[in-house]
């Protein structure tokens, strides 16, 4: 299975579908099955051999563009498709051809972020991606969701703009393009010009990662979105965008000054992050602040991974368990109760799940985290660890109370995808698929 | 020459950027980040120009010829630039039919 499918096939079937306005659902329904397909034989291959290069239109790098696909990439690939097929289940039928489109072009944008070993054309994907949010974002048509595209689209438009320069920065040194050729050589870069590279792209990537203090449009882009979008882009754009940081920082810069930058970007996110969702009153936005939080603490693995193996598992673990569990959270959230049997088994199994109980893949993040933290004699970050999650359990506490039981209106179909969206989350974490793939050697270091 | 072009950059950037930051016109913010689009295309513009370069088409006899990577970098953000100023200004059109307004006074709120 060659992995530009997975970028072709959504982006095709998506300029395809205006042609067949009526059957537009269905359609990308077909392909977004297709390449869950795809994505589970890419992720076999990558388990049973490690590091998967492929190279496009016959130029050998560092010159021609190739895809690098990696332990984590794989991994999210398949998290990315699967959880979309899920998703446009529960609520692609009801929707307009236009919506389809817009949904597979995120969807392939976000899968193009994850697979690329091409400096641009991350950018590239970037655009793709965020283009396709805001539109998304926008697609309620209200006010409110006017508003949230609008300041997503002045942020993430500024964003952009200085991940572009940061790659303007490294080619003007290094005349590359591609990450491990970058990677290499990287001590020859002038000292000045790479920390404002480092800067830049941090800035530039941190707006869609939705890190502090550059995620003012998270909250009022999710409030406005419809559960459906907000789902996606709580396991599509943002979870890509944080394996960009990832694959940035731990390829390209693994410095000891970049480690303590990260590391306090991290912590300050998630005490913000986790502290704003305490004190919300609409559902929506404590999620959104919810994510806020739990994606400072991917950010703390991902600064930790840099000395630390078992922060590298925790970066897994983390990623699937906030996938699974906000996505279900966010679909959920459409309706304000939980009444049928399938409706009360999500909102408790996702709660469950993000908080970190054992055995969901939650739990192990955290377990491996405060593994790496006592590795690494780094007591506030365990304090840091526990302090969140009675934070996250006291509002959670709160939402279940207040929905537990009430009527709500959601189709059979929808009720049963987001219960199997939420169970992915428990899947995972009893699987030893992601133990085994996070004890590969992360990023094909070397392999180009 | 070429400080004049890295002048010309830092220029546009600025003022791009001052320009988001500061006004509440929506349709001023989006000039200004239109602005910085074109101060960042100039910057990749600058990093390949090689002083008395010719264009880097092949033609038998050139010996000395500009970066042409960047120029396919700046086609390909100039094109991004349209579609997202594009999106931009129909998202613009529908929050003044729905808000009577194109000014946005909220900040942020937590």
């Amino acid at each position: 299975m060659h992995p530009v499918l997975l970028i072709a096939i959504p982006l095709l079937v998506a300029f395809i579908i205006p042609l067949f306005k009526k059957y537009g659902p269905s359609i990308a329904l077909g392909a977004l099955a297709l390449n869950t397909g795809i994505s589970i034989a890419l992720f076999s291959v990558v388990y049973s051999t490690g590091t998967v290069h492929e190279i496009i239109a016959g130029f050998a790098p560092p010159i021609g563009i190739f895809l690098a696909v990696d332990s984590l990439s794989a991994l999210l690939a398949m998290i990315i498709n699967l959880f979309a097929l899920i998703n446009f289940m529960a609520i692609g039928k009801a929707s307009e051809y236009k919506f389809s489109m817009l949904y597979l072009l995120a969807v392939a944008g976000s899968t193009g972020i994850v697979i690329t070993g091409d400096i641009f054309n991350m950018f590239v994907f970037f655009e793709i991606t965020a283009v396709a949010s805001y539109a998304l974002v926008a697609s309620r048509k209200d006010k409110k969701s006017m508003e949230g595209a609008i300041k997503y689209m002045i942020l993430g438009s500024l964003g952009s703009i200085f991940i572009l320069i940061g790659i303007a920065l490294i080619y003007s040194q290094l005349k590359s393009l591609n990450i491990y050729d970058i990677a290499s050589r990287i001590s020859t870069m002038d000292a000045k010009i790479k920390w404002a590279s480092v800067a830049m792209l941090l800035t530039g990537i941190g707006v869609e990662a939705e890190i502090f203090p550059l995620n003012g449009w998270v909250p009022d882009a999710y409030q406005g979105a419809s559960g459906g979008v907000a789902s996606l882009l709580s396991f599509g754009p943002s979870k890509a965008a944080i394996y960009a940081i990832a694959r940035i920082m731990l390829v390209i810069f693994p410095l000891q000054k970049v480690y303590y930058l990260v590391l306090t970007i991290g912590v300050i996110t998630l005490l913000i992050g986790e502290l704003a969702a305490l004190k919300q009153e609409n559902v929506k936005r404590m999620l959104a602040y919810s994510s806020i939080g739990q994606m400072g603490l991917i950010t703390i693995a991902i600064a930790m991974g840099m000395n630390e193996k078992n922060a590298i598992l925790a970066i897994f673990f983390l990623m699937v368990s906030h996938a699974s569990s906000k996505a279900s959270l966010f679909l959920l959230s459409d309706s304000s109760g939980m009444g049928s049997a399938a409706t009360k088994y999500t909102g408790i199994v996702s709660v469950l799940g993000i908080v970190g109980m054992p055995p969901f893949a939650g739990f192990w993040g955290k377990w491996y985290l405060l593994m790496a933290a006592i590795n690494g004699n780094m007591l506030w970050v365990i304090v840091l660890i526990f302090f969140s999650g009675i934070v996250e359990a006291a509002y959670f506490a709160r939402y279940l109370h207040r929905y537990y039981g009430n009527e709500e209106s959601f189709s059979r179909l929808t009720k049963y995808s987001m219960a199997v969206l939420a169970t992915m989350s428990l899947i995972f974490g009893l699987l030893p698929l992601i133990y085994e793939m996070g004890l590969k050697t992360l990023f094909g270091m070397g392999g180009v | 020459m070429i400080w004049a072009m890295y002048f010309a950059v830092a220029v546009l950037l600025t003022a791009g950027l001052y320009g988001v930051i500061t006004k509440k016109n929506l349709m001023k913010v989006f000039i200004s980040l239109s602005i910085m689009e074109t101060g960042v295309n100039l910057l990749l513009i600058t990093i390949g120009y090689i002083p008395g370069g010719t264009a880097p088409i092949e033609n038998g006899n050139f010996a000395k010829y500009v970066d042409p990577v960047p120029q396919a970098l700046v086609l390909t953000a100039i094109v991004i630039g349209v579609s997202v100023t594009a999106l931009a200004l129909s998202l613009l059109i529908m929050y003044h039919s729905k808000a009577g307004t194109l000014e946005y006074k909220e900040g942020m709120k937590w």
